[in-house]
């Protein structure tokens, strides 16, 4: 079995808004292995883009990464901080969380790289497509040119290079080489004409060929890690398929990983190796796609299953138990399993906090049943909530 | 529509435009209780030498050939003669529109210089204490009358610590220039202290407005923009932050900018009337309102029409500069 | 009109916001001020006491060496043909009589600088209005008929923006003239005011008209309306594109009664929080023309920083004063209206300042 190129502990993170704190992700663990698609499912609201924004380092305020480790398997970075930050090693991984903030910035683009939802607005709308894509190739031709500055707090790039590129015409960030390299990235994944596809702006392309365009410029890094967040959920199905289809290849192409994340169960179906399925910030069952489809344990991912969206199907909202998914403020959380209000299974014994249990050593869940059998002696008034 | 056809549009438009305020201008006359003859003669005037008068005005022709004589000579450079001085309006209003240019740029530098890195700070470092101040500020700023303003710059600035001069312009930039060309390095550097030490409170004057204007116009529209998918898709990549917040947030945030700053010329000129009012600063506020006082309609007449169309032609170069940073623009 | 929950938001948003608090709290400050000036004013804000002119505001007292002709028995002592002069101490004391200071002719600070609110708040509301009137009209009509109605109207609503707000409305006052209204004092003429101020022992003789000043109200809103027509043309746009609207013109309902019952209140959002900022706008609008004499006001907060310009040097509160009572009205109506823009998100601009 392969190795993990990422282990993901107890990762916690939290928006401190003026209604509260909101525990938007809590205490997730996941591994990635290498070369694995390794998919998160779960209603909207679930914590899934909070999720991959905190494994890439990118939340803002007022979010924050609370607590928790990013294991990742980096033999030279390991090496490098094993004299001088030893808590931050394991081994061959380094954990990134407890890197130099400079390092932690320089893994983005060669190490993770990430797609989003709505290409249209991932793309600034004033800059040509080429461009922007060739800015991500500069930016790893500059760090191999000069690894030291890549680190620093601007990487190299101060104020007064961003004034001069602005004002001197003669100037600019993103080279002819670069440039080049772009053309060729939008010819890999799949753009004809590249070169004059190069020269357009965002809003000149369709929303498939804009999400390939994504795609090439998360590629520009030549990540070890691609974080893709639904990245076909506002396309329509044929594209949909396309997309996919494109990601997979080119994941054997690079021999990368992806984080594939989405609330749609046909495209885990589809892409997945292994499978984590989240509600109300928590993993609550992970494992082999097999395992997970073929013998559920927690009853939301039954209650998933039961309604299996079809990918050909347009209307793939996923609305599989009554109930909402709950807001997530602190304040707000029980002391108990988060899904006992809209579970058809709850008993006594889930109100209280209920911790990951083992199945065998690849399938885990959150689950009381996956001690015990469902008995409905204990079974829990359930009220019913009419509310929508 | 191709760029070139859109100037062509909006130029027609701001051609309609300017016939417009010509119009508007001319029907002023009509509105003033008085007519132009009193200005010219004593009231107890002779009848007879006060229609030749009329005549010699051609106030007694019908209104229509008032109107074609008003503007025919207009696209020529005629604005027609001083009631008071009896010379020629457009050469008065030329001779004056230097000051007042000088003014206006060195106002709108100054906030453009100050508002949009105190614009990005305040947005960069929200919640701190940068962010508060330059919040008061521009809130303070937009709502302090200019002219008091520049009484209290007076009061402290010349009157109290004899910093800078009251007011005048001993020099233009004109001034300057010709001095330089005549080769007298010397007295052009001197020129150019003199100018500036005595342009700084009217520039400060007449550019505070604007600066917290600019500020708070940069602060929110960066806010907007960092919060944007495309600045978090940037930092994915391995951007430099400099890079994701001047090449691409602060550029996105100054197109809508540059258009406000188009629409408030107006306002700036507006302002440096009266900021020429405090600081007796010989530009076309200071003729305007001389004018008015010398009931010298034709003057008046004819440093509105300046105004109003250096603004609407200003107005047209904006819609193009914007129209040409911003390919997005559907020019209509 | 104002739904529910708009005032839910509006009621959030003030819960949140210190800044809004502050700014309605200004607001209310300078509107009781305004309308109660006849009662809280000290003197009248004519009255002149050429005795006590220049008297300095509470805290600013001075004291300055200064030569002096020496005098003697009331007259100048001349000592070997040459006028005898001295050493002597110059106080200028405040008074608690005058706690803003006097001005030029002696005349009470804080008493002009409350009867100069009502001038700002009256050119300021009346102006809105008529402003808002004139504009809402326009809008309603060029968004409602579109087509050649529309074109005409907004090219001549270009035509008005092409001239400087400032600069239009100096030419029209001037050319104009001044025409203004001495309006009754309510509260005055009712023997209210006397009253109360004979009773506490305060003085008496409080002026028994307000001076309306007609042609800077009408000035102003001719300046100002533009930005109304805007904002009510483009709801006019959206709104009788809705199918409700659609369906009472369908049913035969008259375009006045369509406008009036369907179109004008789902505008009003947007133009009241347009008005607050006009407010502001048309104070400093006003203060401006007084500042330059086109008034014709002689009580107002512009005019009298215009005429504390000639004691610059000596007495620098006669400007400072009016105009920091302009600065703290206008930022009050500026928070106001943030907070509205804040709580009720109509996307407008407007233009602001002078
Ligand atoms: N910027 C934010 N501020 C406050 N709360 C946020 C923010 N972003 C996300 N959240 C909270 O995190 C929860 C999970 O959001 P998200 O990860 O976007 O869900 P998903 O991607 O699964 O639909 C949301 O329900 C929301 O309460
Ligand atoms: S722990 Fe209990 S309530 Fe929670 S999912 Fe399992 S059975 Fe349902
Ligand atoms: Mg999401």
């Amino acid at each position: 079995m392969a190795d993990p190129i990422l282990k993901i502990r107890d990762l916690s993170t939290s928006f401190f808004t003026e209604e509260g704190k909101v525990n938007a992700v809590d205490s997730v663990t996941f591994d990635v292995e290498d070369g694995e698609i390794f998919g998160i499912v779960g209603e909207s609201g679930s914590g899934k883009s909070v999720t991959a924004l905190s494994v890439i380092d990118l939340i803002d305020s007022p979010g924050r990464v609370t607590g928790g480790e990013v294991w990742y398997r980096n033999a030279d970075l390991a090496e490098e901080f094993r004299g001088s930050r030893p808590e931050a090693v394991d081994g061959d991984f380094v954990d990134v969380r407890r890197l130099p903030k400079g390092v932690r910035r320089s893994l983005r683009g060669p190490s993770f790289s990430m797609i989003f939802q709505d290409a249209m607005s991932s793309f600034n709308p004033s800059i040509t497509v080429g461009e922007q894509i060739a800015e991500a190739v500069e930016v790893q031709r500059r760090a191999r040119a000069n690894p030291r500055r890549t680190r620093s707090r601007t990487q190299g790039y101060g104020l007064g290079s961003a004034i001069l590129d602005t004002f001197l015409p003669n100037r600019d960030y993103v080279s002819n080489e670069s440039m080049d390299r772009a053309v060729e990235l939008l010819d890999q994944v799949g753009i004809p004409d590249p070169e004059d596809r190069a020269e357009e702006y965002p809003h000149q392309f369709s929303g498939g060929m804009l999400q390939r365009a994504m795609i090439a410029q998360a590629l520009a890094g030549e990540p070890d890690i691609l974080v893709a967040d639904e990245p076909t959920t506002a396309l329509d199905v044929t594209i949909q398929a396309q997309i996919l289809n494109l990601l997979r290849d080119l994941q054997e192409q690079e021999g990368m990983s992806i984080l594939m994340i989405t609330h749609n169960l046909g495209v885990i179906a589809r892409m997945c190796d292994r499978v984590g399925v989240m509600y109300a910030g928590e993993i609550v069952e992970r494992g082999p796609l097999g395992d997970i489809f073929e013998n559920p344990v927690h009853p939301y991912t039954q209650g998933l299953l039961g309604s299996v969206p079809d990918i050909d199907d347009p209307s793939d909202r996923l609305e599989p138990i009554t109930g909402n998914v709950p807001s997530l403020l602190e304040s707000e959380m029980p002391d108990a399993c988060y899904f006992a209000d809209r579970c058809p299974k709850a008993m006594t014994d889930c109100m209280t906090r209920i911790p990951e249990y083992d199945l065998d050593g690849r399938h885990s869940v959150r689950c009381v049943l996956a001690e015990r059998e469902y008995d409905e002696a204990d079974a829990l008034e359930q009220e019913v909530m009419a509310d929508d | 529509m191709s760029l070139s056809r859109f100037l062509v549009k909006r130029s027609l438009q701001g051609l309609f435009v300017i016939w417009g305020v010509i119009t508007v201008v001319f029907g002023l006359r009509f509105i003033s209780p008085g007519d132009p003859a009193n200005v010219l003669l004593p009231p107890d005037v002779d009848p007879e030498v006060r229609a030749e008068v009329i005549a010699e005005l051609g106030l007694n022709e019908p209104l229509y050939v008032q109107y074609w004589d008003f503007i025919s000579g207009i696209p020529l450079g005629d604005l027609g003669f001083s009631l008071v001085t009896r010379t020629p309006v457009a050469a008065r209003v030329l001779a004056k529109l230097p000051a007042t240019l000088e003014l206006a740029i060195a106002a709108t530098i100054v906030a453009i210089v100050i508002a949009i890195p105190l614009g990005v700070i305040s947005a960069t470092r929200r919640h701190q204490p940068a962010d508060y101040g330059a919040t008061v500020f521009s809130l303070v700023g937009i709502s302090t009358p200019n002219f008091w303003l520049g009484v209290m710059l007076i009061i402290v600035l010349a009157v109290q610590f004899d910093l800078f001069p009251t007011s005048q312009r001993p020099i233009g930039v004109d001034g300057i220039v010709l001095l330089f060309v005549s080769g007298s390095l010397g007295e052009a550097v001197d020129g150019l202290t003199t100018w500036l030490w005595h342009i700084t409170l009217p520039a400060i004057t007449l550019g505070t407005y604007f600066t917290a204007l600019i500020t708070r116009l940069t602060r929110s529209g960066m806010l907007d923009q960092l919060g944007q998918t495309y600045v978090r898709a940037s930092r994915a990549k391995g951007l430099p932050e400099t890079l994701v917040r001047y090449k691409h947030a602060l550029r996105n945030t100054l197109i809508p900018v540059i258009t406000v700053i188009g629409l408030q010329l107006g306002t700036l000129i507006g302002g440096a009337v009266i900021t020429e009012a405090v600081f007796a600063w010989p530009g076309l506020g200071t003729l305007i309102i001389n004018s008015i006082n010398a009931r010298d309609w034709p003057v008046l007449q004819g440093s509105l029409i300046v105004v109003a169309v250096g603004f609407v032609l200003v107005n047209i170069l904006v819609d193009a500069l914007y129209a040409y940073v911003n390919p997005q623009v559907a020019y209509d | 009109m104002i739904s529910e929950r708009t005032l839910r938001n509006l009621r959030r948003e003030l819960r949140r916001s210190l800044l809004a608090k502050i700014g309605i709290a200004v607001v209310v400050f300078i509107l009781l001020m305004a309308v109660f000036a006849p009662f809280i004013s000290p003197y009248s804000p004519g009255k002149q006491n050429l005795d006590e002119a220049r008297l300095p505001p509470l805290g600013f007292s001075t004291a300055e060496t200064k030569e002096v002709t020496k005098m003697e028995n009331g007259s100048v002592v001349i000592e070997g043909g040459e006028v005898v002069t001295e050493e002597r101490t110059v106080y200028t004391n405040a008074t608690a009589a005058h706690p803003l200071g006097t001005d030029g002719n002696g005349r009470d600070i804080l008493s002009r600088v409350i009867y100069g609110a009502r001038t700002s708040i009256l050119v300021g509301i009346f102006g809105t209005s008529l402003a808002a009137l004139i504009g809402v009209l326009v809008g309603l009509t060029a968004g409602y008929y579109r087509g050649r109605v529309d074109d005409v109207l907004m090219r001549s609503a270009d035509i008005m923006l092409a001239f400087p707000s400032l600069v239009l409305a100096i030419a029209l006052v001037g050319v104009w003239g001044q025409a203004q209204a001495p309006i009754p004092d309510p509260f005055v003429v009712t023997g209210l005011a006397p009253a109360f101020r004979s009773a506490l022992g305060f003085t008496t003789g409080m002026p028994d008209t307000v001076v309306l000043p007609g042609t800077v109200i009408v000035v102003v809103a001719l300046v100002n309306w533009v930005w109304f027509a805007r904002v009510a043309r483009g709801e006019a746009l959206s709104i009788r594109e809705e199918e409700y609207v659609k369906a009472a013109r369908a049913l035969g309902a008259s375009d006045g009664w369509t406008v009036l019952r369907h179109v004008l209140p789902n505008a009003i959002t947007p133009i009241l929080v347009l008005a607050t900022i006009q407010v502001a706008a048309i104070i400093l609008l006003e203060s401006a023309l007084s500042f330059l004499g086109f008034s014709g006001a002689d009580v107002s907060w512009g005019f009298d920083i215009a005429l504390g310009r000639q004691y610059q040097s000596t007495a620098w509160w006669i400007s400072t004063i009016p105009g920091l009572a302009i600065v703290i009205t206008v930022v009050g109506l500026n928070l106001v209206g943030d907070w509205l823009r804040d709580a009720l998100d109509p996307g407008i601009e407007g233009e602001g300042g002078v």
